[in-house]
């Protein structure tokens, strides 16, 4: 769960040396807390990903303006909430084909971690009703599937021998509607039919 | 043990929820104070009885007081009521049919939200709890999200 706050230049000021502070606030504490990397800083972005790595927790983020001697008031996100918010990466997809079906295997995305040493954890452990969008599609003869798959495979059936196939698929879990990653199409052939072989030697 | 109840529908919920969200949490000053603080901690077994009673809460200590609200959020919290009345007849046959015991841990848990309720006036602490709402419902579909159907 990457969270990264950005935001525009002040209006009227862009190409001009800006620079600015970001702050956090988690939901229920006391006060405003600092990102050291973040502040009189000249990029127009923040990577919070460490502070909201809690992600059963809301959260608030503001930046202010500064330039020379002058500064903005700051402005403030709304309550952030990584657990509904945050965008879910695609699985990981792998294809094997078969004369006239194609099996997928997916393996859910990890979470945003810290540090490599930190214990891996599956979106489907944080996630226990994620399910998988497949999307099938042949170029050749320009048919789509499409099929909701709750366990990480699949088999597809009654394909052409033979015939690309290409594959994409996307990560859904509950809550508000969230930008949707899919995977990189992958696409792969099912086999010759082995029996056409046998007839033609 | 039979879990009850064994799914929860909560989309109408979420629809209407989303739809005042920002207005609702913009109206929230008191970044400092939650109402539904231990959700997380909750065990399975007490999930029924808090789930019974945080419906309740909301019926009996927010949703009433819309009235003080502006048109445009009061509006909303109208249809977040009318949905909620399916979830309580969801879960009521549950304490009928005593599967839907509370243990003293979830009594507390249930108490300490009520007291986080009573430390703000009415109607921020009707605002506040509105505004937690997606924490409740992300919380219910946790726990009682229905097995995903392949199509």
């Amino acid at each position: 769960m990457k969270n990264v706050l950005h935001w525009d230049p002040p209006e009227g000021l862009t190409g001009v040396e800006v620079l600015y502070t970001v702050q956090y606030f988690i939901y229920g504490q006391k006060k405003w807390l600092d990102k050291p990397e973040c502040r009189k800083s000249n990029r127009t972005y923040c990577d919070l990903s460490a502070e909201t790595s809690d992600y059963e927790h809301q959260y608030y983020a503001r930046v202010k303006a500064s330039r020379k001697a002058t500064c903005s008031k700051w402005t403030e996100t709304g309550r952030f909430y990584p657990y509904l918010e945050t965008q879910i990466g695609p699985p990981a997809v792998a294809l094997t084909a078969g004369e006239k079906s194609i099996s997928v295997v997916l393996t859910a995305s990890e979470k945003w971690r810290r540090t490599l040493e930190e214990g891996a954890v599956s979106m489907q452990q944080v996630y226990p009703a994620l399910v998988y969008n497949v999307s099938m599609y042949s170029p050749q003869s320009h048919r789509m599937w499409w099929q909701c798959v709750a366990n990480g495979s699949l088999v597809v059936p009654w394909l052409e021998p033979d015939t690309l196939y290409c594959v994409r698929v996307e990560a859904l879990v509950p809550g508000p509607p969230r930008l949707p990653l899919p995977s990189e199409k992958q696409c792969i052939s099912t086999l010759k039919d082995q029996t056409q072989e046998w007839k033609i030697k | 043990l039979h879990r009850c109840p064994t799914a929860m529908d909560t989309d109408p919920v979420k629809q209407s929820f989303q739809a005042i969200k920002g207005a609702v949490q913009a109206n929230d000053t008191f970044k400092n104070v939650t109402i539904l603080s231990k959700l997380q901690s909750i065990k399975p077994l007490d999930m029924c009885c808090v789930t019974r009673k945080l419906l309740e809460f909301y019926m009996e200590r927010v949703f009433k007081y819309r009235e003080e609200l502006s048109v445009q959020i009061s509006r909303g919290v109208s249809s977040i009521s009318n949905s909620f009345l399916p979830l309580q007849r969801t879960v009521q046959p549950c304490k009928a049919r005593r599967l839907c015991p509370c243990s003293e841990e979830a009594t507390r848990a249930t108490s300490i939200i009520n007291s986080n309720y009573d430390q703000l006036e009415v109607q921020a602490a009707v605002i506040k709890s509105l505004g937690e709402l997606d924490v409740f419902i992300a919380w219910i579909d946790k726990h009682y999200h229905p097995e995903p159907s392949t199509a």
